[in-house]
């Protein structure tokens, strides 16, 4: 039952490409799985800006499909359910499945020299459970009272019986519970494979960025995952049993009486981490990257994975500066912003390793190699305003403002975005063999950071001005009126943005069936994925290989003229 | 022990290290999930001030207790078992039978005091100290349950040969989880009964 074995190949289309055991088979299934759902909770975020910029007027082209009973005018219910759903879908069904989920899945076997994951079976089954969860989440849309309308948090007691009566909010808690339990089935078995199937001479000094990234974030996974899981098992005893944990005494009709404040520790207690979760594998990515399409060796690889494990570590005790409005005791207060900034140091030295990477390389500007130098761009911009939310006497002025609806788009959706976009367009040829469109991918790089960051930008100008978050209406509230204007150009910058993710959208399909053929390396890289031939064999590794060389060593002196890369198989000459 | 059965192979060392492995980080999760909610008690009982409350009827401190040994004696008798499984001895299979007849009392007792509990007009929605004693033991029951699920398993395979001295991870791991049970039940003992 383990991957150091060579399986015969299933033959029927059920155990080949729906039930499959195959690590890649399951990596591409995440990754279908993660794109529709980026699709779904981008269009939702569509709408939400549709309505910050045009209230009451209804949503163009989709809104009389959507919303027929209002004309395709959104409805404050409605609008709750959309930036509620919006992201719920993008954290746990869009890019957890995408980053974690596909390239996990890719990446982890085929770089550290394995044929498979250690528990396939355990493997699959991961796949299945989220596909479940988006099942019911997807499927709590559509029931009478509609969706969860409490927002991604869910704060109870918005969420419990009192704030939401339907079963929408019930489903979102099981729905989130699902994916969770497939997230820690995943880190198990991806901490297990890094740690027992590393291909001899593989040592941990050798293992790409991205493994190690990805390893942290395993950690993360298992050991915070069962944190919300247990939160959502006691929110959804409240909701359907009728317990009192989240409740407050005031509130109960018979006896009881729990406390709100304590869902928002739990919450937390995992949403720090969660944050992690989802940067962790793009910084991984950014880091590899980097030094492959700048042939030169990743700078201060050992100083980038300490930073990545002080990282891990720090995401375990900032949570509290979520809550700094909630009443807090000061010195604990003063504790996590403390925390929160010393978190930002290791945060510093990776960046500044990034740059360093950069400096006087043989930039080859490939697409994969823009949306890296993208996510550089977007986390610094959104880690540096992250100082003014780790600060107590800041944070109390910004909290639930649009400014930190900027911050967290930048740091935490952004960067993971535009490092599932950079894996996707770098792993494309050898997943598929075939490859992608230059040019469009070029022009989809452009039109994605040049809309997006003037948006979020906006949106430290409009918090930073007052605007909260999750207003249905704000141009009815006097002080805000002012912000309309702004609003509106957010709004068209975001439209513009949603227009062009249809490019990726063509260039991915048109180039997935009809692309030209890659080479087996077409981007000249050492690491034992692309060693080997495309498409990757079953049991990807007849002869398990064997490492001699570092995943980065490129430009070095001892390679002759005709190349300045070297496979981790082959010894350094000399 | 009738292990040729089947005639499996011998599962080498390496299988075993790393099923167990996957087992510890399992274990690990879970007990995040089971620290969250032992740290919502903490958090919930503090905020009462009176502890248990007076006035109410509460379960029975002498059922739970028995409760808490018959649970521990079946872990014992299960870890009996994968040790003698791992010298090679005889008895695995009537120990750990044992240790599921132990395992079926434990859920049976447990089941009394829920019923003892709402003979006493005590129920889930009474109060906080019902939603945590019901809840919490609930939450718990569910993992007693998959556990036994997986004892039974264990020992069918044990009984054909599937499992036995050649092949003991998957026994030894469901024990693992048998011990996690247990662990969990204790301090919940220790949080109700005890402090």
């Amino acid at each position: 039952m383990s991957g150091d074995h060579i399986h015969p190949e299933p033959t029927s289309f059920l155990s080949k490409y729906v039930f499959s055991h195959d690590h890649k088979v399951i990596a591409k299934q995440f990754m279908w799985f993660g794109l529709v759902w980026l699709g779904i909770g981008g269009i939702m975020a569509m709408m939400i800006r549709w309505q910050l910029a045009h209230p009451g007027d209804p949503i163009p082209a989709i809104g009389m499909f959507l919303f027929p009973r209002t004309d395709g005018v959104l409805d404050p219910a409605t609008y709750n359910t959309l930036f509620t759903m919006h992201g719920t879908i993008m954290i746990f069904l869009g890019l957890t499945p995408l980053m974690i989920g596909a390239f996990g899945n890719w990446c982890i076997p085929l770089m550290i020299g394995a044929r498979d994951m250690i528990f396939p079976l355990l493997n699959m089954l991961s796949f299945w459970t989220v596909f479940l969860g988006g099942c019911v989440g997807l499927y709590s849309l559509f029931v009478p009272l509609g969706a969860n309308e409490a927002g991604w948090t869910s704060y109870a007691t918005l969420s419990t019986t009192i704030g939401a009566q339907g079963h929408g909010e019930t489903l979102w808690a099981v729905a989130v519970f699902l994916i969770g339990a497939s997230s820690i089935m995943g880190g198990i078995n991806y901490m297990t494979t890094i740690i027992r199937l590393r291909a001899p001479g593989m040592t941990w000094g050798k293992l790409p960025l991205t493994v190690w990234a990805l390893f942290l974030t395993s950690v993360l996974n298992v050991l915070f995952i069962p944190v919300i899981g247990s939160a959502m098992i006691l929110l959804f005893l409240d909701r359907a049993v009728g317990t009192s944990f989240f409740t407050p005494a005031s509130l109960m009709q018979g006896g009881g009486g729990g406390d709100p404040i304590l869902y928002q520790h739990l919450f937390w207690i995992f949403g720090h981490p969660e944050v992690y979760i989802l940067i962790l594998p793009a910084w991984g990515f950014v880091c590899d990257l980097l030094s492959f399409f700048a042939r030169k060796p990743a700078f201060g690889y050992r100083t980038s994975v300490g930073a990545m494990v002080a990282v891990t570590v720090l995401s375990a005790v900032v949570y509290g500066h979520h809550m700094f409005t909630t009443g807090l005791s000061p010195m604990l207060g003063e504790s996590f912003m403390l925390l929160t900034m010393i978190i930002s140091v290791p945060a510093e030295i990776l960046f500044f390793n990034w740059l360093h990477t950069l400096w006087k390389g043989n930039l080859r500007l490939e697409v994969p190699m823009l949306w890296a130098i993208g996510v550089i761009f977007v986390f610094g911009l959104g880690g540096l305003t992250g100082i003014y939310l780790a600060t107590i006497g800041t944070d109390i002025f910004l909290h639930d403002t649009y400014f930190v609806v900027g911050h967290f788009h930048l740091t935490m959706a952004a960067s993971a975005l535009f490092g599932t976009f950079g894996a996707l367009t770098f792993w494309f040829p050898k997943m598929f063999g075939r490859r992608m469109n230059q040019t469009l991918g070029k022009i989809h790089f452009w039109g994605t950071i040049v809309p997006l960051t003037f948006v979020f930008c906006l949106m430290f100008a409009m918090g930073y001005s007052g605007m909260p978050r999750r207003y249905f209406d704000h141009t009815s509230a006097e002080w805000l009126a002012d912000l309309q204007h702004m609003n509106v150009m957010a709004t068209h910058a975001a439209l513009l943005l949603g227009a062009f993710q249809l490019v990726f959208v063509y260039n991915f399909i048109k180039s997935r069936w009809w692309g030209p053929a890659a080479e087996t390396n077409p981007w000249e890289v050492g690491t034992l994925d692309w060693t080997m031939p495309t498409p990757v064999p079953y049991y990807n590794f007849k002869e398990i290989p064997t490492v001699h060389t570092g995943p980065h060593e490129f430009s070095h002196p001892a390679l002759g003229d005709d190349r300045d890369w070297i496979p981790m198989t082959e010894k350094l000459p000399g | 022990m009738r292990a040729a059965a089947l005639n499996l192979p011998r599962e080498d060392d390496k299988t075993k290290v790393n099923m167990t492995l996957g087992m510890i980080f399992f274990v690990g999760s879970w007990a995040m999930a089971f620290g969250s909610i032992f740290l919502s008690f903490l958090v919930l009982r503090q905020r009462v001030g009176v502890w248990p409350p007076e006035g109410i009827a509460l379960p029975s401190m002498p059922m739970a207790t028995v409760a808490t040994v018959v649970l521990l004696a079946s872990s014992v008798l299960l870890h009996v078992a994968v040790k003698r499984g791992e010298r090679e001895a005889g008895g695995v299979q009537s120990l750990w039978l044992g240790g599921i007849a132990l395992a079926v009392g434990f859920a049976a007792l447990q089941s009394w005091l829920w019923l003892d509990l709402m003979a006493a007009g005590r129920f889930h929605t009474s109060g906080l100290y019902e939603s945590l004693f019901y809840g919490l033991t609930w939450i718990h029951a569910v993992h007693v349950v998959i556990g036994l699920l997986s004892l039974v398993w264990a020992s069918v395979g044990l009984k054909t040969g599937r499992y036995g001295s050649h092949r003991l991870s998957t026994v030894s791991n469901i024990a693992i989880f048998w011990h996690f049970v247990d662990v969990v039940w204790i301090v919940l003992f220790l949080g109700f009964f005890v402090f």
